[in-house]
């Protein structure tokens, strides 16, 4: 990651944290958020886009499932899109 | 047949919805095809995909005599609850008040205060609004009734539940009468709630059809229910009998239901098999039918799989297409419209059906007359009302004019009910051996506001993990830790034999407030279109409970009660009667309830937040507030005995009263707490003479001092009251609301095993004041635990050595 990424990056870790209950130690970058440990699920992918945008302004509505996939590549979809 | 001791009857009905303003205008609506859905009026729908609701348009809401202290739910509440008293021609003058119950259910409780509070100057005068709690409190004080008033919190499933516990109660002879029902009121927490789980159907709701959502409604249903001894002594019109009832969890989803409908169906064959009949008997069911494919689906395939090989005769409804989904009322909305069309033999439709619609229909139906867009005559014997909620908890109940086979024990013949398991969260911390060190150095709190914790070592060591528990809320981690702790201390493994015979009752004073103010709060700042899908499924009481089902895997019974501090005891009674009444084996009895910012600012509203150091029963304004969680495995002996369980102590009887005094306070509860000892003593067997303690509700606060001493001077006489140890586990943990009753209860049958050291802490009155000492509790056998709620509710437990 840039380094503009890894900035993005750790926050999205702080608002995944606060918002849906994540133990932070638990979240690295590269942890599958839908794996079994984390274990997100449809509702929590609405809270995360809110969180984004909230954040950031960037819209991830109707993006597709691969930049949900861990905090890294959150970070990257959101440094790509960021007005 | 059902022996007429067994046999219960409706003698009252009430009701009040978008379609109606009484019983008379809410049928003749319905039957009419009315739908009551329109443009919302009450809350701000900007942005919001969907902007539909049935909301109740009723100018004399404000009509009841206490209204200025009621919320909306508790004004909609006392509408159908007088409605339900008149048309039962009861007089309460003529009553044993004491006799007479209220059990009321709600979902969301007083969320309309709460928006009031944050929008309008966060008054003290809306704290006492908020609580689910005050709903049934309120319905007392209008009917005068001093018997068991509580509410049952159980999401959608609530109005449901009220009606078969009021049954229950009365079967196991606790009381004669009961107002059973529930209310909610539309408001922004519900409507931003279903918005944010995407759950509203941006059209009018189409159960069974397009399944798209539901529209929220709002309103309120009650019925009289009356033992059929008490009715037909005073001559009393009866509407039909209430037969048996079901209530099940589903251990799967907290929002969703389980596709494969499992849990429904225990619940509707449990009714079936309580009542005496078969599913061919059935001649029409008041659907739960939201509108959701997920609700639908599994509807649809419990209906037909229980239904479809006997029963050529079925017609199915759902009235929610008219009056919307009306939460913790609907079900007992929907039990009024299922008396109605028993008693006029007409089934009301399910509306909304355009021709293009009806083969579809037509091919999901099958056999079953699902009953579209208008009403039909038909002659019915026995009807059933089915309610699904959040949290995985089902219910269903039948309705009937003959008098079907009901075969219950009576209290008498109640099998003994022994305490195999402890869980402990307080904030004195977790566990069982961590109670009794702490129990042996004397500690006490030091701060105003104390806190229970929970972390990942007792996370790993319920074995929990955080895909599950990180979506909790602290009220719900609570619950999950000691309800899970509690199952391990009783050894006790959940697996596909035992699942269904085990049950959970959840007591709490105010539930998950906290996380319901943190929701409005976000709404307040971001509007109703910006509302949290994580949070929201929090926000109802009965979470915590359905989180214990999913985590432990238990399906049987399933219920929250909610009514102040006494809840954490009042549920052990509650758990009580449905081991002894052989609907589980094993319930897991609850106290929780959370401290949070929130919570503490809630009470310091109130004034009565206070570090007391002068001890239980000192002359203080308030309390240490605290928090945590108490769960108390309660196990019938035969259960026990097969597992070879090791047994803390029995369980023997209980009393439940209620004093009509102003919510929120508890002064002029002497008399009730009195009784609410008298009958637990009379249920147990035992007289005054008998009993060696009392675990008391001291918490440093003058009122509840002189609540006890009052009470307990009428009750045991001053000179048994001179030589009688009163414990209180409040001077060590603080005020814990539910948690600490239910500790209270804990602690007596720590007490009783031996497992604390013999010389305890204790108070005894002095002809002044209660004063503390040490007492030996080695030869204990017979302890009474009592606790009351700020609303006059008290409840008396009485545990014995075994």
């Amino acid at each position: 990651m840039t380094e503009n990424e890894i900035k993005i990056a750790d926050r999205i870790k702080e608002l995944l944290s606060e918002s849906l209950g994540i133990d932070a130690d638990v979240l690295t970058y590269e942890i599958p958020l839908f794996g079994d440990e984390i274990g997100l699920d449809s509702i929590d992918s609405m809270e995360i886009i809110a969180c984004i945008d909230d954040e950031y302004g960037v819209s991830m509505n109707g993006v597709g499932k691969e930049p949900f996939y861990n905090v890294e590549s959150l970070a990257k979809y959101v440094a790509a899109n960021i007005g | 047949m059902t022996e007429n001791k067994n046999r219960c009857v409706v003698t009252g009905i009430g009701m009040l919805n978008a379609i109606g303003n009484n019983v008379d205008e809410c049928w003749d609506s319905a039957v009419s095809a009315v739908s009551g859905i329109k443009e919302v009026k009450s809350v701000n729908s900007e942005g919001c995909y969907a902007n539909l609701a049935a909301e109740v348009e009723n100018s004399t809401l404000d009509d009841a005599k206490n209204a200025s202290d009621m919320d909306r739910v508790s004004k909609l509440c006392v509408k159908a609850a007088t409605e339900a008293l008149s048309d039962s021609g009861i007089d309460m003058a003529r009553e044993d008040s004491t006799r007479v119950g209220v059990i009321m259910g709600s979902c969301v409780g007083g969320v309309v205060s709460i928006e009031n509070y944050y929008r309008n100057g966060e008054s003290a005068s809306d704290v006492t609004k908020m609580p689910i709690s005050a709903i049934a409190n309120m319905v007392a004080q209008e009917c005068g009734a001093g018997g068991v008033v509580t509410n049952v919190a159980n999401a959608c499933a609530a109005g449901t539940i009220s009606i078969a516990y009021a049954c229950d109660l009365i079967r196991a002879g606790v009381g004669d009468v009961f107002v059973a029902g529930g209310a909610d009121a539309f408001a922004s927490v519900p409507y931003a709630g279903f918005i944010s789980l995407h759950a509203l159907d941006a059209q009018p709701c189409s159960p069974f059809n397009r399944c798209s959502g539901i529209t929220l409604g709002e309103g309120s249903g009650a019925v009289i229910v009356e033992s059929y001894e008490h009715a037909v002594a005073r001559n009393a019109k009866i509407y039909c009998e209430v037969l048996g009832s079901g209530i099940s969890s589903d251990a799967h989803h907290i929002t969703a239901p389980r596709p494969d409908g499992e849990g429904q169906m225990n619940a509707i064959r449990r009714a079936l098999a309580n009542s005496g009949l078969e599913p061919k008997d059935i001649g029409y069911i008041n659907a739960h039918g939201t509108g959701t494919a997920k609700n639908d689906e599994a509807e649809f395939l419990s209906l037909h799989t229980i239904f479809d090989e006997t029963n050529d005769n079925l017609s199915v409804s759902s009235t929610k297409s008219m009056v919307g989904h009306c939460l913790g009322a609907a079900g007992a909305i929907e039990a009024v419209y299922a008396i109605k069309a028993l008693t006029e033999n007409k089934i009301p439709p399910t509306v909304g059906y355009k021709d293009e619609d009806m083969d579809r229909l037509h091919e999901r139906a099958g056999k079953i007359d699902f009953r579209a867009n208008v009403a039909i005559d038909k002659e019915l014997t026995h009807v059933m009302n089915n309610s699904f909620a959040f949290g995985g908890n089902n219910a269903s109940i039948i309705f009937s004019k003959e008098a079907g086979d009901v075969k219950i024990p009576e209290a008498k013949d109640f099998e003994p009910v022994y305490i195999t398991g402890l869980g402990i969260v307080s904030p004195i911390g977790n566990g069982i051996e961590n109670y009794i060190e702490k129990n042996k150095s004397g500690y006490r709190p030091t701060e105003a506001s104390v806190h229970s914790t929970v972390d990942r070592t007792d996370y790993d060591a319920c074995r929990l993990k955080m895909a599950f528990y990180r979506k909790l809320d602290t009220f719900s981690q609570l619950q999950a830790v000691s309800g899970m702790e509690a199952l391990a201390d009783a050894k006790l493994e959940i697996n596909d034999q035992n699942a269904t015979d085990v049950g959970i009752v959840v007591g709490t004073a105010d539930g998950p407030i906290s996380t319901v103010c943190d929701f409005q709060k976000d709404l307040i700042e971001k509007g109703n279109s910006a509302g949290s899908a994580f949070k929201f499924p929090n926000t109802v009481y009965n979470a915590a409970g359905g989180y214990l089902s999913i985590c432990s895997g238990i399906k049987g019974y399933n219920v929250t009660v909610t009514n102040g501090f006494q809840s954490g005891i009042s549920s052990i009674a509650y758990a009580y009667n449905v081991i002894g009444q052989g609907q589980e084996k094993i319930v897991l009895a609850t106290g929780t309830d959370e401290n949070s910012e929130i919570i503490t600012e809630l009470y310091g509203k109130l004034g009565c937040v206070e570090g007391n150091t002068d001890g239980a029963y000192a002359n203080g304004n308030g309390f240490v507030l605290g928090d945590g969680s108490t769960t108390l495995v309660l196990e019938s002996k035969s259960s026990a005995d097969a597992r070879g369980a090791e047994c803390y102590a029995k369980v023997s009887g209980y009393g439940m009263t209620h004093a009509c005094v102003k919510f929120g306070t508890v002064s002029g509860s002497e008399q009730a707490l009195c009784d609410a000892v008298s009958i637990a003593l009379k249920s147990a067997g035992l007289g005054i003479e008998d009993v060696d303690a009392v675990v008391g509700f001291g918490n440093g606060m003058e009122a509840f001092t002189r609540l006890e001493i009052g009470a307990y001077k009428n009750a045991f006489g001053e000179e048994k009251l001179k030589t009688l140890p009163v414990h209180t586990v409040k001077e060590v943990m603080g005020e814990c609301r539910a948690a600490s009753s239910a500790m209270s209860a804990a602690h007596a049958a720590l007490m009783l095993s031996g497992k604390l050291d013999a010389e305890q802490n204790a108070y005894m009155y002095d002809g002044e004041g209660m004063k503390a000492c040490s007492v030996n509790t080695e030869k204990y056998r017979h302890i009474l635990v009592t606790s009351c709620a700020a609303g006059g509710s008290c409840c008396a437990v009485v545990i014995d050595k075994i």
